[in-house]
């Protein structure tokens, strides 16, 4: 039986452990290297349409298929529960935070519209608001949640956009987007992938007619 | 001073410790959180419901049962009223 714990670290322990399946860090690197994929097809097909349709495209696909995984893996290993107040207000925090992000983006977004910014500086700008944004958002995130490796992996993906960028822009050195972006991708896929089989194999399902049977 | 036996007992501490940190949550949360076996679970489970220190509500999920089970107002009551008396009977240590 799980010894007894402080009720604090015992819901902190209840959350984290909804994160300990890798999913969404797998889900996470995946869509970064939606992005590595969406520039190698924009440079194959000479079309930035192309590039940002199979990127959009990915994404979705992305976004249902770990949704559904999501659901089915943890539901059956873990079980369901509907958060306390305390955590409540935490999740609200960090759609906050996630919708604060979006409104910057698209406040830059609107800067560099009305030709506010010069595209020399906007080159320099917008990979270092990208890394900022990241480490911003995935650290409110990793504070609010409980889950301390979103600090890493807003490192990664803030990385990612300056890696691709910066050399080109100050030295003259275009890094392969496969390089930039599927770098960082692939780290932040194989934590995931770590972290599911870890998960897989000390979560394991537990039956259906077993629980019906003995459930009060 | 008289603790609540039936919050006392390690295995009910547990389901009522986390329960306490949740609104609600199903059985196999519990399963997962306590450690415990489902028949272990369903028969303090019973016990805790008989007291109305938790609401055991059985319906389905799409297709599949699901148990859901909460404290009572009662029972989040009971749980402190429990760490009070432990508090109380084990301040003199600290001096």
């Amino acid at each position: 039986m799980t010894g007894l714990t402080d009720l604090k670290t015992l819901e902190k322990r209840a959350f984290r452990r909804f994160y300990e399946d890798g999913i969404f860090d797998v889900f996470l690197g995946l869509m970064l290297g939606t992005m590595a994929v969406g520039a190698l097809v924009q440079d194959w097909i000479a079309s930035e349409t192309a590039g940002v349709l199979s990127m959009f495209g990915m994404s979705v696909v992305l976004v249902v298929v770990l949704m559904t995984v999501r659901r089915r893996l943890l539901r059956s290993r873990l079980g369901e529960f509907k958060p306390g107040p305390r955590r409540k207000r935490r999740i609200i925090n960090v759609r906050l935070a996630l919708l604060g992000s979006v409104v910057v983006g698209l406040i830059l977004f609107g800067l560099v519209a009305a030709g506010g910014v010069s595209l020399v500086s906007l080159e320099v700008l917008m990979p270092l608001v990208w890394f900022i944004n990241a480490v911003v958002v995935f650290g409110a995130m990793a504070y609010l949640l409980d889950v301390p490796r979103f600090y890493l992996h807003g490192f990664l993906f803030g990385l990612a956009m300056p890696l691709m960028v910066l050399p080109d822009v100050l030295w003259n050195y275009r890094v392969p987007p496969w390089i930039a972006l599927g770098g960082p991708a692939a780290v932040i896929v194989m934590i995931g992938l770590f972290k599911l089989t870890r998960f897989l194999r000390e979560y394991p399902v537990r039956s259906i007619t077993e629980a019906t049977n003995a459930s009060p | 001073m008289a603790v609540d036996r039936l919050i006392h007992e390690p295995a009910r501490l547990a389901i009522m410790t986390n329960l306490f940190v949740v609104e609600s949550a199903n059985a196999t949360y519990l399963l997962q959180q306590t450690g415990l076996t489902w028949g272990n679970l369903g028969s303090h489970l019973s016990k805790l419901e008989e007291a109305r220190y938790v609401d055991v509500v059985k319906g389905y999920n799409g297709k599949q049962p699901q148990t859901t089970i909460s404290l009572t107002p009662q029972g989040r009551n009971a749980l402190e009223a429990y760490r009070e008396h432990l508090l109380a009977a084990l301040a003199p240590l600290s001096e």
